[in-house]
């Protein structure tokens, strides 16, 4: 699932309302309006910039500057604004970065041939297993050593192995956390996460890594879902089909996940009548659907592709301009949905239990993605 | 519990099932507009 998913930190926020309480639609379509017209001004920026900049010294620079990086920036710019004004939480209910990333991952299996899905698939699910579990037990068994809350232990190990506030979500509801933990958890992810869509590509540029063992560690790392495509773009089209690949598979286990926690918190750790007891059905509950429509969605482009043949390439190519539209929809909302608040209020220990997991993510899911991704074709 | 962790876990299993329903909301929507447009009924015009 998710995540990021930002959206968790819907957890924290209000419903959309009018000053008396009551909560209105016309702000949250005042907020669309508002994300589809940066949304546009990203489109447009992309590729007004590099035109203007042709010729001069800042050529190099103005190409390097892609969409998401305008996206996030204006996100960011365009919260400090309606923070400002007391305005943010009113046009909230439009800053689905959950529904925007995951409708542009959908879209985005329609680029991806399903032999490239095929041949990255059992890596993918290797990678996932073996980072997922060494992740999360050392996020888990690190918390415990600082004494650090057994609810928000789970969420914080869950969050940083698996896929961001989506996993938070998932085990908040399997360990009964309180809501400011989710919160607290959300805006963790977020701050580590954005950072990483920077880092992460400059660094794989750096080491000289091929597409696919980028797309492969970049996937393996950054927690949120929005981040990874973000990142992945950044990449490359070939690191960012692999990147994609490896999360959404990620996304998968969080189902497994959240039944562990459930039969973990209700058994060893709550121990009373009225736990909550695991079912098998929570399995496909709490699987992420839109996982589905990612393979979908490659299944029905790769047989058009075999139908039509390469007169289909321009209705794939503006299904691409489709999910770039979405993902920067998806990447303004993480820069709207941003909150350091709850941050503040629960200490130094949650921090660095985070930033040692995160490190501790980067070397394993290097090493994992160098020797599972070295052959893997792309695109 | 106390009163307010009752409502707290209230608002989390709210933001539970708002992930779940976006889930199927995404796919659904992401699914219709590939169907639209590789079948030509997507108006170009609205492609960004």
């Amino acid at each position: 699932m998710s995540t990021s998913d930002t959206s968790a930190d819907a957890a924290d926020r209000p419903l959309p309302q009018t000053p008396d309480g009551r909560a209105t639609w016309p702000w949250t379509v005042a907020g669309v309006v508002l994300v589809v017209a940066l949304a546009l001004l990203v489109t447009w920026l992309s590729e007004a910039v590099p035109e203007a900049a042709e010729g001069t010294a800042w050529s190099g620079i103005a190409e390097g500057v892609e969409y998401p990086i305008y996206a996030i920036a204006l996100g960011l710019l365009g919260n400090l604004v309606l923070s400002a004004t007391g305005q943010r939480d009113r046009l909230s209910g439009a800053f689905r970065t959950e529904f925007f990333i995951k409708t542009g991952l959908v879209l985005l299996g329609a680029s991806i041939d399903l032999g490239v899905i095929a041949g990255a698939a059992l890596p993918a699910i290797i990678q996932a297993i073996v980072l997922v579990s060494a992740v999360f037990a050392f996020t888990w068994w690190l918390a415990g050593k600082l004494g650090v809350d057994q609810r928000l232990r789970a969420l914080l190990a869950s969050a940083v192995s698996i896929c961001g506030v989506s996993a938070a979500i998932a085990a908040a509801g399997a360990v009964q956390a309180r809501k400011e933990q989710l919160a607290y958890s959300a805006s963790l992810v977020i701050v580590f996460a954005l950072p990483s869509i920077f880092l992460l590509p400059w660094l794989a540029t750096l080491f000289g890594l091929p597409p696919a063992v980028a797309g492969a560690w970049i996937g393996g790392n950054i927690d949120t879902t929005a981040a990874v495509s973000a990142a992945g773009a950044l990449a490359g089209e070939d690191a960012l089909q692999i990147a994609t690949i490896v999360k959404v598979t990620q996304n998968a286990l969080m189902g497994l996940v959240a039944v562990a926690l459930t039969a973990y918190f209700a058994f060893r750790v709550e121990r009373t009548a009225g736990s909550a007891r695991p079912r098998w059905a929570d399995l496909w509950h709490r699987f992420p659907k839109f996982v589905l429509g990612f393979v979908a969605a490659s299944v029905i482009a790769t047989v058009y592709l075999g139908l039509v043949g390469s007169a289909g390439k321009a209705a794939i190519s503006d299904v691409n301009a489709l999910r770039n539209f979405f993902l920067t929809l998806a990447f303004i909302s993480i820069g709207l949905e941003f909150r350091p608040g709850p941050l503040r209020e629960a200490g130094w220990r949650p921090v660095g239990v985070f930033g040692a997991a995160t490190v501790f993510n980067l070397a394993v899911g290097l090493g994992l993605a160098a020797l599972l991704f070295q052959g893997v074709a792309t695109g | 519990m106390p009163e307010n962790d009752d409502a707290a876990d209230a608002r989390v299993d709210r933001v539970r099932s708002i992930a779940l329903s976006e889930d199927w909301a995404a796919t659904v929507v992401g699914l219709l507009l590939i169907v639209l447009v590789l079948a030509g009924a997507f108006p170009g015009w609205l492609v960004p």
